[in-house]
């Protein structure tokens, strides 16, 4: 028995170890690249062929890339780059940059683009903290619009009493029974993004300059008040989540929703004959919703191997280049990151990009400081509190400022 | 090389997995809950600070609540998992016309992924359009609001969790049975013993050292469940009131970066179930051997 495990420990035992030991890929191998997305479909199956652009003309290159969901990417990151391992590139929004920036795990990009090339990004594309610039992104926008069904209806909303009218009118018991067939309007309820651009057409927002939260304001109590309202006149399910939204506007089930640019050519796939317009202006007032502006971009790990770090830069540059942001443009009908490709004639001649464009610019930048994701949760109880009728507009904006500074101060702990 | 070190070099490779992926968490989990780890202390490393984060968690406000509901949930889980599955075994250990079908099908909750189970069953709990409050409709009782209030999300999310629990009671009582010698039942029956007899006095005493050890599983596998909770009621919803020990937990660490404060509510965490499978375990050899 001893003798037949020596001989597998010495023959067969131990050079399978390293044989196998030796075929993993090291972790510093200068010509293999990697990258963790958190792309849509549409937008992994772009990112493939210009990866194998990329390879092509730079022979011998390798690039990875990793799909994670949006929660799990930030988790999975933050948690191999404090062990100084993780991808070179990580693609995914800008409200996980703030922290990533804080811990100390992506690299600040003004020490590796030129001012120059820099100034090419909108602002909205460059998002930045303490004076940092802590990615580049290859679109803009990732913002809110109201989305009509034509068949419904047949002209865009003036204001909000005119909005109102629109839903009322296409809320309709078509067979009988007593239950609702079509709705009027359809959004995420659940959500405060979908707050948020309420809360900026009366005159509010969620934080100050210095991160300190401005929940309790008359602002947010018209703002809730506003959404309140809808549910109170029957014109969307009250339990309307994403799912039921979504699903309901590809049925046909609703006559106008309230959706970002991921979602538009869905509805187009489901042959709804969609329009894009402004969220409608606050009726009595001169000031329109301000949906929260971001973007989608790369960062770059502060823990690559000096090896590997030009040919990474490298390719942060080619995926955000002028042919690649123009042609995700033209594709994914999203805006794009760079001045240069948003003067491109075919791009502005897209009635799309037009409309979101519009959409865009009476929009707000997301702010990336970590206090803004304790501005979503403490947002999320007190707006579902008001939508279930369990605390009134007033006591829900108190609770959420409450709740905001108890948590932002654990935070800090 | 002796027969007692070649022993030794077998135990070794276990060893180091066990002390890789246990040992080495838990007293590094430990190590973190004594220091200020979080999301403005990490980049420049951590401080020791002592107890200071087990003072701020027995200071939390929620903990108690979060408490007994972790503790209602695990004990309503625990017992409908055992009560529905050894009922199911029973009744599947009877001859019975296309029973390998039927075992086949109630396993099927088992075998399906936690995560698309518990999104399905978030969908069925929606007020207007899921199947659960349409059929309550069809019936004449009037829809229950199952996410939008913090007992409907915690009963939505019990359902979801029994349904997809009680299969595995009902397999090890299935294996359970299948191990009761059949004359033990022939010789109560010359004995004039009734089903009911049969049941309380060789059936149940007899399956009961297979079920112990699955209970005191399926009692840390539940009140450890951070899935089923986090999906069916959306992260704790209707505002964060849905939560149990270990979504407060999850949501403190990976939410709010509070690495310190989580790692101590772990610590207290697998104190609890300590002492719950101790008491487990003692009353289970106490029933089973009569100490």
């Amino acid at each position: 028995m001893r003798g037949h495990f020596l001989r597998f420990h010495r023959w067969i035992g131990w050079p399978l170890v390293l044989g196998l030991i030796s075929c993993a890929p090291t972790s510093d191998d200068p010509h293999r690249l990697s990258i963790w997305e958190q792309m849509e479909p549409a937008e992994q199956r772009l990112l493939h062929e210009h990866l194998q652009q990329f390879e092509t003309e730079h022979p011998g290159v390798q690039v990875d890339v990793v799909h994670f969901e949006t929660e799990n990417l930030r988790n999975n990151y933050q948690t191999a780059a404090l062990a100084r391992t993780g991808p070179d590139l990580v693609y995914g929004p800008s409200d996980h940059v703030g922290p990533f920036s804080i811990m100390g795990l992506i690299e600040p990009l003004e020490n590796v683009f030129s001012a120059d090339s820099l100034a090419l990004f909108l602002e909205d594309a460059k998002p930045s903290l303490e004076g940092h610039v802590l990615r580049l992104a290859d679109q803009v926008g990732n913002h809110l619009t109201l989305v009509l069904n034509r068949k419904y209806v047949d002209h865009v909303p003036v204001d909000t009493e005119d909005f109102l009218e629109i839903a009322r009118s296409n809320t309709v018991d078509e067979n009988g029974d007593g239950k609702t067939d079509r709705y009027g309007i359809v959004f995420n309820l659940t959500e405060p993004f979908w707050l948020v651009p309420w809360l900026g057409g009366y005159g509010g927002w969620v934080m100050d300059e210095n991160s300190k939260p401005t929940l309790d304001t008359p602002a947010m109590r018209e703002a809730l008040s506003f959404v309140r309202r809808l549910v109170d006149e029957g014109v969307i399910p009250p339990s309307c989540d994403y799912p039921l939204a979504d699903t309901l506007f590809k049925q046909g089930s609703a006559a106008m929703t309230i959706n970002g640019p991921w979602s538009w050519e869905s509805y187009r796939e489901q042959g709804i004959d969609i329009e894009l317009a402004l969220l409608p202006r606050i009726a009595g007032r001169d000031s329109w919703p301000q949906p929260m502006t971001s973007s989608k971009g790369y960062s770059l790990n502060r823990w690559i191997p000096p090896a590997r770090h030009p040919l990474a830069v490298e390719l942060l540059a080619f995926l955000t280049s002028a042919r690649v942001v123009g042609r995700i443009s033209e594709e994914l009908g999203t805006l794009p990151s760079r001045s240069d490709v948003s003067q491109w004639p075919r791009l502005q001649a897209n009635p799309t990009l037009h409309s979101s464009w519009a959409q865009l610019v009476k929009g707000r930048l997301m702010p990336v400081v970590p206090e803004m994701r304790v501005l979503w949760d403490v947002m999320r109880p007190g707006l579902q509190h008001v939508i279930s009728g369990r605390l009134s507009p007033e006591e829900a904006a108190r609770s959420m400022q409450q709740s905001a500074l108890r948590k932002i101060e654990e935070l800090r702990k | 090389m002796s027969r007692r070190t070649v022993a030794w070099w077998f135990l070794l490779p276990s060893a180091l997995v066990l002390g890789a992926v246990v040992a080495w968490p838990f007293v590094y989990n430990f190590w973190i809950s004594l220091t200020d780890l979080g999301l403005y202390t990490i980049r420049d490393g951590a401080h020791f600070i002592g107890i200071q984060q087990y003072l701020r968690v027995f200071a939390e406000p929620d903990l108690y609540r979060y408490l007994l509901r972790t503790l209602v949930w695990t004990l309503l889980n625990v017992f409908f998992h055992v009560l529905i599955g050894v009922s199911i075994a029973l009744i599947l250990n009877r001859p019975l016309r296309g029973r390998s079908l039927y075992r086949a099908l109630l396993i099927l909750p088992w075998a399906l992924p936690q995560y698309i189970a518990a999104l399905s069953w978030r969908g069925m709990f929606n007020y207007e359009f899921g199947s659960i409050n349409l059929l309550l409709a069809k019936l004449h009782f009037s829809p229950i609001p199952w996410l939008s209030t913090e007992v409907g999300a915690f009963a939505a999310a019990l359902i979801t969790n029994i349904w997809l629990g009680f299969p595995f009671m009902m397999v090890v009582a299935l294996g359970g049975l299948q191990s009761i010698p059949r004359e033990m039942y022939e010789a109560a029956e010359i004995d004039g013993a009734g089903a009911w007899w049969q049941l309380r006095k060789i059936t149940l005493p007899l399956l009961r050292p297979v079920m112990m050890p699955a209970i005191v599983l399926g009692t840390i596998w539940t009140f450890n469940n951070l899935n089923v909770m986090w999906l069916v009621t959306n992260q704790g919803e209707p505002g964060d009131s849905s939560h149990i020990l270990v979504t407060y937990v999850y949501k403190a660490a990976f939410n709010y970066y509070r690495y310190g404060y989580a790692a101590a509510f772990s610590v207290l965490i697998f104190l609890i179930l300590l002492g719950l499978t101790w008491i487990n375990y003692r009353q289970a050899s106490r029933s089973t051997y009569g100490a």
